[in-house]
Parts: structure tokens; sequence; C-alpha cells
């Protein structure tokens, strides 16, 4: 270990033993057998009721998908890439591409043409499983740039009577062609299954990448189970335990959730009916384990301020009273201290009265435990959630470490924080004060990129690129992406999401920026919530057509001034927030002003609005814009309007 | 999909759990406590004038029930359904008196059982007669040809010819005794009560059974619109006409029910103005809904009760209010429609939904 550092976690070889030779396949196999027809793997929601697919139909469903995999030519070591929602039969494919000994790719349903292209290309994969019409006319376009994909298969026959193509064929045909292969070799399956060994790979997954082109994790067996098996370990879940499948498949976390530890604990997977009910659909499972990116909770609490501002006086009155206690009781328990009786007492009355059913509106009623992880989270939210009784904690990971590799624990938890190593984990910072991992867990190699590799994995070590520190107890507080902290004019360091997340917490904003590093003030680029506000707007009986005007009314201005001033409070006087402006459209992945994943890719939106970023530190009140903007079906639109500055006096 | 409110964590895996009666713990708890209420606190908290009215409240459901099921849940307006009830009275009555039970039957207390179910079928077949119309007509036109349902069966049939059998005059008196279910005699309003509670609770259970079965929803697609019901393959005519013999046999059963309650029957006890108000017990209860029939008749006979009762203490320094009752009672009718039209057109049923809403998801309003 190099000199002079701090280091946190549990060596591998100190953690419990795990087989190292375990595969998913095998896992599934072996649950799949031990469950059979009795117990639920999955279900989705179709026509109003949740359709049961039991452990039995699991298995049968991907043996035959594997074998008429193979019989379609897949190759050991063959990519199989997936688009798709999240759906039984999404999992199914991967499972299947696992068991045939082929390489799971994952590519997330709304990315753009070019990006399609760029993975399925780099990635070499042989297959692509398709939704439905979508998704295979996606890939039609780009077949020709990609000589080696072989076949894109489908399974939801809607809209596609008319596709001839040869590449084409649906899932129920390939898993004919498997029942075939079956009548010929029997035990094929089990054959392939166990031939494979733990440490070879299975999933490659592009990271979403705030700077530049994705670049594909290779993750083995081992490295998916010994995470699932690691966070089971600080929080056991049961088989009999519900969990909601809604966040794409292309997300580490979700795969985390659904085959990591979900595979290991046999709970069931819940899909809901479409992305847009994903919400009510999780109130009706009521799952007991959630993991979420923090924009998800952020997301909730809006619905819940939004709401409230819309109920009548008596049921604000009792919410206001109950929030009040729940957070006093929240901050206790948050700095460690003994709860009085009388707090409890006054705790149980609010619980009973309204947080009871405040939970029971989010979903959260049976919740254990409430992950959330992949960018930072207000301390606000964080405190929201406590104050209802929600055990949410903050994890930290990568793809590169197959998920995740610190959380908080149960009682331990410091708003602040992440928390500390799971089991079998060791985190240490260096000298430039950047994170460094080291676990079974972590990827063998970033996949036709030797460079990349050599500069993330030093000696087992894995090189996060982010910047933070571990705390007087041992808790590891992860700063920012080491380019995104800001130097304050005082030569502080600051980490600019701190303030974004606190300024989201206000339910008329969806997205700030804040801008400042190395300049006399900081200023920050806001994005309204066009449904909040639209509502408050029609409340005043203001007019206004769209978003882009909108956002330029004096009177959003007040109020967004009004929520900068609320965020503001108790930060040092370098620290605020002094100029801003309302920006005219929503930060939008489709722009690449996010990453899928909703993170704000900061250099890129920087250059984007130079003219702004420049307007905020000069003496002007507004902002000339004329620009293009881009729609997700690839139609442009141009944009010609000016941005008004507002200062904020102190 | 089920509209019952679910708390988060109940939810289905087929749809029969989706259209279960009683979905989560609390409503089965809310249902078993009612029914507590209704068998055992009832009859032990209430004294003999307030278990009639319970048995007024009682008949007024099992009225009001064909009624809701032809207006509310098949669209078909009825004016004339007083006819069908006193149908089901005088053939359960002619039974009971004029036909030759033998020895035993009467004996077990099979008489007036069994005068019920055919005192349903026969009211079924002759509402299924005055429904043919429906097949033509609608709306307004459908109201004249129930109306004549009324005329033609109780100011013409039942009053020229029926009441002639036996020589009797103009009314029907029903012995002591002959009013016999089984062993027990019915000749108390507590007995009238039970039997009221069995008749309502099964009829009640029928209708809501028959509503979410595939002619329930026939029927709902009748209502909204007869035209795209039938392009979607529903046997229009069929179905309204099944609505009318399901109305006509529940009148029935309320008709055969009510002549326990009464010492004699005579054609005076049907008069179109009941039939008039079993559609204002609707329209105050709510349209297209069994909780509304059921607060709706609760509301009005409770309600003309209290009327009473106000009136009575006045009646010494009034004399006239008691000899206008019966105008007073028509004009708070007229005035309750009136008021509920204006304020409530949903009905007692939609109040009680939104009560329900307001708990189901508070802290907030929607």
């Amino acid at each position: 270990m190099p000199h002079g550092d701090k280091a946190i976690g549990v060596k591998a070889e100190d953690a419990q033993e795990f087989p190292k030779d375990l595969t998913i396949p095998k896992l599934f196999h072996q649950q799949a057998k031990r469950y059979g027809k009795d117990r639920v793997a999955m279900r989705e929601k179709e026509f109003g009721i949740w359709r049961p697919i039991t452990w039995q139909d699991y298995l049968d469903n991907v043996k035959y998908l594997a074998l008429g995999l193979i019989k379609l030519g897949l190759q050991e070591g063959d990519k199989v890439a997936m688009i798709g929602d999240n759906r039984p039969e999404g999992l199914m494919a991967e499972m299947a591409a696992l068991c045939a000994r082929g390489v799971g790719v994952w590519l997330f349903q709304d990315c753009l043409m070019d990006e399609v292209r760029y993975i399925i290309d780099h990635s070499d994969a042989k297959f692509v499983f398709g939704e439905g019409q979508e998704e295979v006319d996606k890939t039609l376009s780009i077949i020709k740039d990609c000589p080696k994909l072989k076949k894109i298969i489908w399974d939801d026959p809607k809209g596609l009577r008319q596709y001839h193509q040869e590449c084409l064929i649906s899932l129920r045909d390939v898993q004919d062609l498997g029942r075939e292969l079956e009548k010929e070799k029997p035990h094929l399956f089990e054959e392939l299954i166990n031939k494979g060994h733990g440490e070879e790979i299975a999933l490659l997954f592009y990271t979403s990448g705030t700077t530049a082109l994705p670049k594909g994790a290779l993750l083995s067996h081992h490295n998916m189970l010994s995470m699932g098996k690691h966070l089971m370990e600080v929080d056991p879940c049961q088989d009999s335990d519900d969990y909601v499948s809604y966040l794409p498949f292309a997300w580490i976390g979700e795969q985390m959730m659904s085959i990591s530890c979900g595979l290991q604990m046999g709970y069931t997977l819940n899909f809901p009916e479409a992305p847009e009910t994903a919400q009510a659909n999780i109130r009706e499972i009521g799952p007991h384990v959630m993991f979420a990116p923090p924009r998800m909770y952020e997301q909730m609490t809006r619905t819940v301020q939004v709401k409230y501002l819309d109920a009548t006086w008596l049921k604000r009155t009792f919410y206001q009273f109950a929030t009040w206690v729940g957070y006093r009781v929240a901050d206790m328990k948050f700095a460690k201290k003994p709860v009085p009786f009388y707090w409890q007492a006054l705790h149980g009355l609010v619980y009973a009265t309204v947080q009871k059913k405040l939970k029971d509106n989010l979903g959260m009623s049976r919740v254990r435990n409430a992950y959330t992880g992949g960018a930072a989270m207000g301390p606000d939210h964080f405190r929201f959630f406590h104050s209802l009784g929600v055990n949410l904690k903050q994890i930290y990971g990568q793809t590169e470490v197959a998920g995740i590799s610190v959380v908080h624990r149960r009682g331990d938890i410091k708003f602040d924080t992440v928390g500390t190593p799971i089991p079998g984990t060791e985190v240490r910072i260096n000298q430039d004060g950047e994170i460094l991992t080291r676990s079974p867990s972590v990827f063998q190699g970033y996949y036709k990129n030797p460079e990349a590799t050599a500069k993330t994995l030093i000696d087992g070590w894995l090189y996060s690129g982010d910047k933070g520190f571990i705390d007087d107890d041992g808790h590891l507080v992860v700063f920012d992406r080491t380019k995104d902290v800001f130097t304050l004019k005082d030569g502080r360091p600051f980490a600019p999401q701190y303030l974004e997340t606190r300024l989201k917490f206000s339910p008329y904003i969806k997205d700030g920026w804040v801008i400042g590093d190395k300049r006399d003030y900081l200023s920050a680029v806001m994005c309204i919530d066009y449904a909040v506000v639209s509502n408050w707007a029609d409340q005043r009986k203001l007019n206004y057509t769209s978003y882009q005007e909108l956002s330029q009314m004096p009177e959003v201005y007040d109020l967004v001034e009004k929520q900068i001033r609320q965020a503001n409070k108790d930060l040092p006087d370098l620290a605020k927030v002094r100029k801003f402006t309302n920006l005219y459209k929503e930060f939008d992945a489709d722009d690449d002003e996010l990453t899928r994943t909703r993170k704000l890719r900061r250099a890129f939106v920087e250059k984007r609005y130079k003219e702004i970023v420049d307007a905020l530190y000069t003496q002007n009140d507004s902002v000339h814009i004329d620009t293009l903007i881009k729609y997700e079906d690839g139609r442009q639109a141009h944009i010609v309007t000016d941005m008004r500055i507002v200062s904020i006096a102190n | 999909m089920s509209t019952t409110f679910l708390p988060c964590g109940e939810y289905h895996q087929s749809y029969h759990e989706d259209h279960a009666w009683w979905q989560t713990k609390f409503i089965k708890g809310k249902m078993i406590l009612l029914m507590l209420v209704l068998f055992g606190g009832i009859p032990y908290m209430a004294d003999s004038y307030w278990i009639s009215v319970c048995n007024q409240v009682g008949y007024t459901v099992l009225g009001a029930l064909g009624v809701q099921l032809l207006i509310g849940f098949c669209g078909q307006v009825t004016l004339g359904h007083a006819a069908f009830l006193a149908v089901g009275a005088y053939t359960s009555t002619l039974l009971i008196l004029e036909f030759p039970w033998p020895k035993f039957f009467l004996d077990l207390g099979l008489a007036y059982p069994i005068s019920i179910l055919a005192a349903a079928v026969v009211a079924g077949v002759w509402s299924v007669l005055f429904g043919l119309p429906s097949a033509k007509v609608k709306g307004f036109y459908l109201i004249l040809t129930t109306m004549a349902a009324q005329f033609v069966t109780v100011d013409f049939v039942i009053t020229q010819y029926i009441s002639q059998i036996g020589g009797r005059g103009q009314a029907f008196s029903l012995p002591p005794g002959t009013i016999k279910i089984g062993p027990w005699v019915i000749d108390s309003d507590l007995k009238i009560y039970y039997m009221m509670l069995v008749l309502v609770i099964l009829l009640v259970a029928a209708v809501v059974n028959l509503l979410r079965s595939r002619v329930g929803r026939a029927w709902v697609a009748i209502r909204d619109n007869d035209i795209s019901a039938e392009v979607m393959g529903i046997n229009v005519v069929q179905y309204k006409l099944f609505a009318f013999f399901v109305a006509g046999f529940i009148g029935g059963v309320a008709g055969a029910f009510w002549i326990s309650n009464l010492a004699a029957i005579s054609p005076e006890h049907f008069p179109w103005f009941w039939s008039l108000w079993l559609v204002g017990v609707i329209l105050i209860g709510g349209v297209g809904s069994i909780h509304g029939t059921i607060f709706g008749s609760i509301f009005m006979v409770v309600v003309m009760e209290l009327l009473q009762m106000a009136v009575i203490p006045l009646a010494s320094s009034y004399p006239k209010l008691l000899m206008d009752f019966l105008f007073i009672k028509e004009a708070a009718f007229g005035l309750a429609i009136c008021a509920f039209m204006v304020f409530e057109p949903n009905g007692l049923a939609y109040r009680w939904w939104q009560a329900k809403n307001y708990f189901n998801l508070w802290p907030f309003s929607y």
C-alpha cells in the first residue's frame, strides 16, 4: 500500500469464502430447480393484473431460448445485445445468452442511432434482442454498418407483420429451434451450464461516461455474484420479498438488483405495465427493497410537495405538523442521540395519522431498505425520507465494480457520506485524493481499450476518478468527480453538486447548473419544472404558450429567486449563488447535456452555453440566444430568444 | 380493473382476485362489523317501532333495486314498477289462500316460500311483457309504455278481475298463521325484519354478481350507448328483456315479502305514486350505484319518519297539519328531489365515495 493514506474495509481474503467456479447460469439453474412451480420468479403487469411467471416457466423459457441461440450459431464468448423495456422477456434473453455461454450487452432503450451503432459495432454483437418495432427499426437501420450482426430477435409482434427481412426472427421461433435441438441433444443445456467458470466474462457493460465515448467494461460472473452476495450480507433480503424492476437494465444498479442479488436471494421481480405507469405500479406492489438514482427520489419528493400545496387546509395542517415532528426525530437519530419518550410518543401519533398514509401513497409501506446511488443526493431529500421513517441509504459504486462497493449501515447513517465498504472490499484514498477500490468485484478491463484499462486498473486497485476522503467515523465521503470540483475565490474546494442538489429540493426546479470555478462569485443556470411551474402560473392566471416563454416571465424569475435564496441559506458567502438565469429549455440526454442516467455533463454544457456563462460574469442583464435544438426523432428547431440575468443581493 | 382502493402492497395476480368482493382485510372487517350490527345490534337496540321503520327501508330497497337495475344499469327508464310489486304480492297471496296445497306442505310451512318464488317468476314474466316496447322505443316514450304497465296491471287487471277472485270484494285478508316459513310463523316485526335482511342480502348479492358478469357489462354497455353495444355483438333486445325480467323478478319478491307485513292487501297498496317514489329513491341515492339504492331508501324512509315525528307535536295546535300530512309528505318528496338535482345530482352514493376518498387520499387531495 502506498504510504501516507488512509484505508477502510475488509480484504477479500478475510471475507467469507465464495466459490470461484459459480456462474450466473449455474446459480439460476439451482434456484429454478429449488423453487420450481411453487414460487413466482417474476410478475408482469398486463391488462390490469400481475401475471405471475414461476421459476419453472422462467427456466423453460430460458432453456429453449438458449438452445435456439446455439442452433442459430452462437459460439462461446459471442456477444448478444439487448435493447428494450424492462420485461420478463428481456431478462430471459439475457439469461439465455449467459446460459449459452455468450456475453450480454445491454443498451439503453432511448439510445440514439449513433450510440446504438457504436455499441453494437464496438461490442461485435452477433445477435440483438429488440423488444418490438421501434427497436427492430433502430437495429435494421444500422445493420449495414455492423457486419458481425447476424440476427435480430423480436418478441412483440405489433407492427411487424410487413417485415420480411432475412435477419429477423421472432423469440418464439428461436425457442422452437431450441426445442428441436433439445430432441437431438437432450442434455446440451445442462452441459453448457456446467462448462462455465466464474472467471469468465458474463457481461459487457457500456458506461455512460460524462466525458467521452462509452467504454465497455468487462464483468465476470464472479464479479457480479460476489458483489451481490456482499451487499446481501449487509442487508439480507428474503425469497418472499418483492422488488420492482423499472430502471433500465443497461444501468448496472438494475443488473445488481435483478441478477446479482435477485438470483441469490430468490425474491420476486415485478415489471410495470409501461414506463409511464412505473410509479403507480410500485405503489401497488409495495416493494421491500428499492434501488434508484437520486432523481427518482427527487421526483417523489417533488410529487409530495406539489400535492401538499394543492391539499385542503386541514390536510396541510396535519402534514405540516407531522413533517415537523418527523424532521426533529430524524435529526435526533442522525445525531445518534436517544429519542426522548415524549418525542417517540408524538412520532407514533403522527406516524399513525399522516406518515403511514404518506408512505402508502409513495409505495413505501413495506420498504426495508431503500438505496440511492449513481449521483449525489441532497441532504434535504435525505432528511425528508428519514423523517417519514423510510430507511434510505446512500451507496457508492460504479459499473467497474459490478455495482456498489460502499453503503450505509442501519443506524449509522450520515447524509454527507456514502457509508462504509461492503465485506470483501477495501477502499483507500491516494495522495491526489482519488478514491481507489479493491475487491473481488473489480472488473476485468475495458473491451478493446487497453490504454484506458491500464489507467483505471493498477495492481488490482480500481482508480475511480472520484475525489473523496475518509472521515473520522470511517465513512467514505465522495466529494465529486475530480474534474468537477471547484476552487472558490479564497482557494477552498467546493462541490457544485452539493448546491445543485439543494436547489433541486424545491419542487419548482428541475435542474440547476452551478458555475464559478476560479471566478469571483457563483452563478447558476436554472431549469424550471414545467409541470409544477405551469400549474403555479395557471393558478395566478399568467399567460404563456411554451416552456421557453414561461421560463422567461418576470414572475417565474421571482419564484426561482426565492428558491435560490432558500438554498443559499446557511452557506458561506462565497458559496452562495449570486446571479442566475432561467434556461429556455430543460437539460436533455438527447442533446448530450445529460448522461443517460441524468448526470450533468459539465464540460459539454460549458462549451455549449459559453455565451450564457460569459454573460453571467458581465454587467449585462440579458443574453441573446440563437441556437438549434435537436429532438429525439432527429428533427431540429431554431430558437431565438433573450434570457434575463438576475442578480441576488444579500 | 378493480375499482376498490387498495393499500400499497395489495395486488392481483388473476382476474378472479381482481373482481373479488371484499379485497382487503379492512373491507372484510368492515363488512363483518356491518353484519353484526344488522343481525345483532339493531334487533337488540331498536324497539318495535324502529324495527318496523327498518322493514319499511328493506321493502324500499327491494323495490328500488329493480328500478336501479333498469334505470341505473340498463338505461331503461321505468315509471310503473309498483305494478310488478303488485303482481308479486297478489300471486303470493292467491297461492297461499286459493291453491289446494297438500296438507304436509302446509305443515312444513312451504307454501309461503314456494309462493314467493312463484310470485317472482310471474312478476318477471309480466315485466318482460311490458318490456317488449323497449325493443322499439327509448327514453321518454318508454316512460309512457312503462306507465301503461302500472295502469293496465293495477288499475285494470287487479282491481277489476283479480280482486274479485273468491268474491271477497276489494281486499284479500291474510288470516294469522298463514305466513309461515318452515316452522316459523312470521307474526312479529322482528321476524319480518330477519326475513327482510336475508332477502335484501340475497338479492343485492345476486344483482352485484350479475353486474360483474358478462350480463352486467352488457347492460352497462347498452346504457352507455346502445348502438355501440350492438356493434360489439351484444344482442340488445335480449339483454334489455332480461333486465326487465330480473327487475320484475326482484319486484315480485319484494311484493311477496311485503304481504307478511300486511294483514290485508288491496290495489291501494301499489299506487302509481309508489312507482314514482322508487325512482325518487334512486335519484337521491345515486343512479347507477347499489350503494345508492340502499342510501336512498334509508334517506327517504327515515326523513319521512322524522317529518312525521315533527308534525305530531304540532298537531295539537295546528290540526290541519295532521290531516294534510299526505300532501306535506309529497311536497317534501318533491322538494328533496329538486334539492338533490340541484345540489348533488350524483346522489348520496357520490357523497359516500367522496367521503371515502377523503381518507383514502389522506394527507393529499388527489
